[in-house]
């Protein structure tokens, strides 16, 4: 409430000025710190718990961090630049690793993508979730070849995609309508070899983890170029010479990807559907597409954001966040506007709205892992695969928005059984049965305050309205009011039975539910 | 939303009755032909996916000494990674499960072999109750090295991507695709009157499965460990329903979860609506049903693989009590995307396979419908015979397993290419062009099934460029 206060005044212009200005909160500091405990460790391993310690990390900046559109926007890229932690990962063994290239993601979440490719290629967290991490140029006598899996990734996922886009996002057809493919296996092979010679920053290439400078782990690749291809290297009509060093031929790789006529709408769409609308119509992806080409982006206020250049995250984030499209009552109440709520998101809104107690993840054992359909089936950098949580494109079938053709990328997540599970997984955050259930610092982790809405409990509407306010943002039916109200009229305020039972409670934790599982909440419009 | 989505299909109905009536007999009997499914007795596919494209090529092993030696060589590097395994390497020919085929004639001095992580298929297959079908993957139509070369022949669409080939294999459509086979097939089922209600035809124990989905079928989840997910907070509100304020706060609650009152036109929300709906509904009946259900004697491994086939014959168990006849059924695993670490990773992830589906054949006789309950495997594509170091990379046609007592088991069906470069169904680094298309794989599972060909048509787009007989696994 003291955020929506804190805005209130200010004009949304300078809102987001002052969002692009705020320091960058990280996390390796906080990882580093947390191995360095002496119970991290059990012999020579990490502990399953300091394996978590990214995930804590992610949480408590989310809830509590000032810089919360950073934060929003690096959990927008890192669900397209997707590494994944999970367990049962390699990287789920290496939490600094993960935790530096989080902060590649917050620290360049304003600033160029240009630079978001770079670090990314250089992290040893991509290097060993996509497997080039001491990749090595083909070897003709044994017919050994570079591995293709970074190769492929990059182009498919992080920068162009699989087909000719036009600058609104519309694939573009060949004179059959066929769409055209944006590169064939030789594109892939020939990109192949940029991405060899990289290892981590020690002496030898086959660098043994034991008895590596830990610093290695959670620092820029090193590159080799013993290890390197030497062979010239051809990919989308770009040839680099034979000879070409690592460096060279990898930052021409990655200005040819950048370059790419692609990449401003196919971006420019995911980040829409991140932040605003799951099927946004071309227009906006083309004004979208546009900021992050041009660089910059006028607001509101008629002040300019954005620095002029090609990739420039802050003129793009405020495309997508300004837009017409994103703001205007006749865009938003089209029947086929808005998202679903990321489930992560959701669960964050709430910490956030009734300032959970004390935010100690490492105390609160279902939010280690919350990607399992019983939780949240989504977790913060927990992906089964590079393919995410979820796929720009997909259309939910037997639905009434995949009948109308819509791509609904969370849809994926809603079923059976994930409905059931998310119910019950905020069930227990938000009834406090932690207070209840467990004992120690286990017991007051992520307890809720509602010491705003206690007082309203004996007024059920005046309840509503007010949830309406922190969960809705006036969005909330008279279909939804009316069915918590009744229920609330339902629940005596007193316990005839337990003098001692607090029915407020009760009351205020009943209609925050409700609110939360209504598809008036679930959907953001 | 789950009833009105019935009602709209009522509605469908007899507008295609109104449509018969006045386009005349041909119409009628054509909408007669769509509906001649055979569902007599029960009948059941499993489908097995292997997220990532298993290797085929570490999978199916040329067995006779030369064409070893060819693979050998080639993956001479790989080959020694596996030498570090744990007593030894299970690639060593000494140690190979030789495969001795009815139809060992159809290769001549060819002979074929599994590694000894897949022992228990192994056993199937030689008591005739498995077989391999081999080199199989997504074709528009035949398909040789030099028409792929040359462009001069239609191929599917973004070959050698994880995401679009696993949609083409349960499709035959790239990403975005609306309906799978095991869908479609479910649909031909369902509406010859198979199941009193779509809701637990198409099942699977992880989420909204693209080869479950049809017009009329979407998939129902099964928890891992038995009962479907229940709202804790209603089972608190039950406690609670002796007084009438508290029976009426449970029905409320019950209705709000079921967003039986929200009203909206936006579609999403509706979609949202409609999946509270249903979860309550089908969850409730899942778990009647599931109260009957007698515990199975069969173990199985405690693997993901495992847990996920174990949900699934638990499911099997109670078919009566779900009043269905047909069903169709997707587990899945990953890590088989093994660009790096394929020698430490395959191994276990094979063992993971073989004793998942070999426990699964044994609960299926344990129910005495071994012979009703057809598993399959699947997998994004097969890998390149090329290795990259310490793994391998995206390929096309790959070798998979049939498994039931309905099975023309005890042989290998296709035509495994040979282990060297530059053949006739080599794309290039020994990525395989299929021999077989996915849905020549497809076609004898859904005639078992009890398809039509005009059912099978609608499901099989592609199948009707096919010309060669069809294959008689099952």
């Amino acid at each position: 409430m003291a955020d929506i206060n804190a805005t209130v005044g200010s004009s949304a212009s300078e809102w987001i000025r002052d969002e692009f200005a705020k320091p960058a909160t990280l996390n390796l500091d906080f990882v580093l710190s947390e191995l360095s405990e002496p119970d991290a460790r059990e012999g020579d391993d990490i502990t399953f718990e300091a394996k978590q310690t990214p995930t804590f990390s992610f949480w408590i900046n989310a809830i509590e961090a000032d810089d919360q559109l950073r934060q929003r926007t690096a959990f927008a890229l890192s669900q397209i630049l997707v590494i994944s932690h999970v367990e049962g990962n390699l990287l789920f063994e290496f939490p600094s690793t993960v935790a530096h290239y989080q902060d590649i993601l917050v620290s360049n979440a304003f600033g160029n993508y240009r630079d978001i490719l770079d670090e990314v290629t250089y992290s040893p967290a991509m290097a060993f979730y996509l497997t080039y991490f001491q990749n090595q140029k083909a070897d003709p006598d044994s017919g050994q070849m570079p591995d293709e899996n970074y190769a492929r990734e990059i182009m498919q996922l992080f920068t162009i995609g699989l087909v000719e886009l036009q600058p609104n996002g519309e694939p573009v057809t060949d004179a059959s309508g066929q769409a055209i493919e944006t590169y064939d296996n030789d594109d892939v092979t020939g990109l192949a070899r940029v991405f060899t010679g990289l290892s981590l920053d020690s002496d030898e290439f086959f660098v043994d983890f034991r008895f590596i400078d830990p610093a290695a782990l959670y620092s820029r690749l090193k590159t080799f170029p013993e290890f390197h291809s030497e062979q010239s290297k051809t990919f989308l009509d770009t040839t680099i010479p034979a000879g070409t060093g690592p460096e060279e031929s990898i930052d021409t790789a990655l200005d040819t990807l950048f370059n790419h006529p692609n990449l401003p709408p196919f971006l420019a769409r995911q980040l829409i559907q991140r932040f605003v609308t799951s099927d946004p119509n071309s227009d906006y992806v083309d004004r979208v597409a546009t900021a992050f080409a041009t660089g910059s982006y006028q607001l509101p206020d008629e002040s300019v954001v954005g620095e002029g250049v090609r990739g420039d995250m802050q003129a793009t984030i405020a495309a997508v966040l300004f837009d017409e499209e994103a703001r205007s009552d006749a865009a938003t109440s089209a029947n086929d506007f808005g998202k679903v709520r990321e489930p992560v998101i959701r669960f964050v809104h709430w910490a956030r709205a009734f300032n959970a107690g004390t935010v100690t993840p490492e105390n609160t054992f279902s939010l280690w892992n919350t990607s399992q359909p019983q939780a949240l089936a989504q977790g913060p950098y927990k992906s089964p695969s590079v393919f995410n949580f979820y796929r720009p494109g997909y259309i939910a079938p037997g639905t009434e928005s995949g009948a109308a053709g819509l791509t609904v990328p969370e849809l994926q997540l809603v079923n059976a059984s994930t409905v059931a599970g998310y119910a019950n997984f905020m069930t227990f955050f938000v009834f406090a049965l932690a207070a209840q259930f467990e004992e120690g610092a286990k017991a007051t982790s992520f307890i809720p305050d509602y010491s705003a809405e206690i007082p309203l409990a004996d007024d059920p509407a005046a309840l509503v309205d007010h949830l309406d306010t922190m969960l809705t943002f006036g969005a909330m039916t008279d279909a939804t009011k009316t069915s918590i109200i009744e229920t609330l009229e339902n629940i005596p305020l007193e316990n005839p039975d337990d003098p001692d039972a607090d029915n407020r409670f009760l009351r205020v934790g009943l209609a925050v539910l409700m609110t939360m599982t209504a598809p008036d909440y679930v959907v953001q419009r | 939303m789950r009833p009105n989505r019935r009602a709209f299909l009522a509605g469908a109905g007899a507008s295609a009755i109104g449509a018969a009536s006045l386009g005349g007999v041909g119409a009628a009997l054509n909408s007669f032909q769509a509906h001649a499914a055979d569902v007599s007795g029960y009948k059941a596919l499993v489908c097995v996916f292997l997220l990532g494209g298993l290797d085929n090529h570490d999978t199916l092993f040329p067995y006779d000494q030369s064409s070893y030696d060819e693979l050998a060589n080639i993956r001479a590097s790989l080959f020694a990674q596996y030498s570090g395994m744990a007593g030894g390497s299970t690639r060593d020919r000494g140690r190979l499960l030789k495969l001795n085929p009815d139809n060992a004639a159809a290769f001549g001095s060819r002979e074929f072999a599994l590694p000894e992580e897949l022992s228990g298929i192994h056993g199937l297959f030689e008591q005739g109750d498995a077989a391999v079908v081999a080199n199989v993957g997504p074709l528009i139509q035949p398909l040789t090295a030099t028409e792929f070369e040359n462009e001069s022949v239609p191929t599917p669409a973004r070959l050698f991507s994880h995401n679009d080939q696993q949609s083409t294999w349960m499709s035959s459509a790239p990403e975005g695709a609306q309906f799978g086979w095991g869908g479609r097939f479910a649909d031909a089922a369902l509406a010859s009157g198979a199941n009193t209600t779509p809701d637990f035809t198409t099942i699977t124990a992880l989420g909204n499965e693209l080869f479950l989905t049809g017009e009329d079928v979407i998939p129902y989840q099964v928890g891992f460990g038995g009962e479907a997910a229940m709202l804790d907070l209603l089972e608190f509100f039950d406690g609670n329903r002796s007084t009438p304020e508290g029976e009426q706060a449970y029905q409320l609650l019950r209705a709000h979860f079921e967003s039986s009152s929200f009203t909206s036109s936006n579609l999403i929300e509706r979609d949202i609506a409609a999946a509270n709906a249903a979860s309550l509904s089908t969850n409730a009946s899942y778990n009647e049903a599931l109260a009957n259900a007698i515990p199975l004697a069969t173990p199985f491994p405690d693997t993901f693989l495992g847990v996920q086939l174990s949900a699934i014959a638990r499911t099997i168990s109670i078919r009566n009590s779900l009043f269905v006849s047909r069903q169709v059924f997707f587990v899945a695993i990953g890590g088989f995307d093994t660009h790096s670490a394929q020698a430490t990773d395959i191994p276990t992830l094979q063992q993971e396979i073989d004793g998942g589906v070999t426990a699964f054949f044994q609960a299926m006789q344990e129910l005495g419908v071994a012979s009703d309950v057809t598993l399959f495997t699947a997998s994004d594509f097969g890998r390149t015979l090329a290795i990259n170091g310490d793994g391998t990379d995206h390929g096309w046609g790959a070798h998979h397993f049939v498994v039931g007592e309905a099975v023309q088991g005890k042989n290998i069906y296709g035509d495994p290419p040979p282990s060297n470069f530059g053949h006739a169904q080599d794309a290039g680094g020994g990525r395989l062009i299929p021999g077989v298309s996915v849905e020549q794989f497809a076609e004898p599972l859904g005639r078992w099934f009890g398809l039509t060909d005009a059912e099978l048509a609608v499901a099989l787009p592609n199948l009707s460029n096919f010309t060669a007989p069809s294959l008689t696994f099952v």
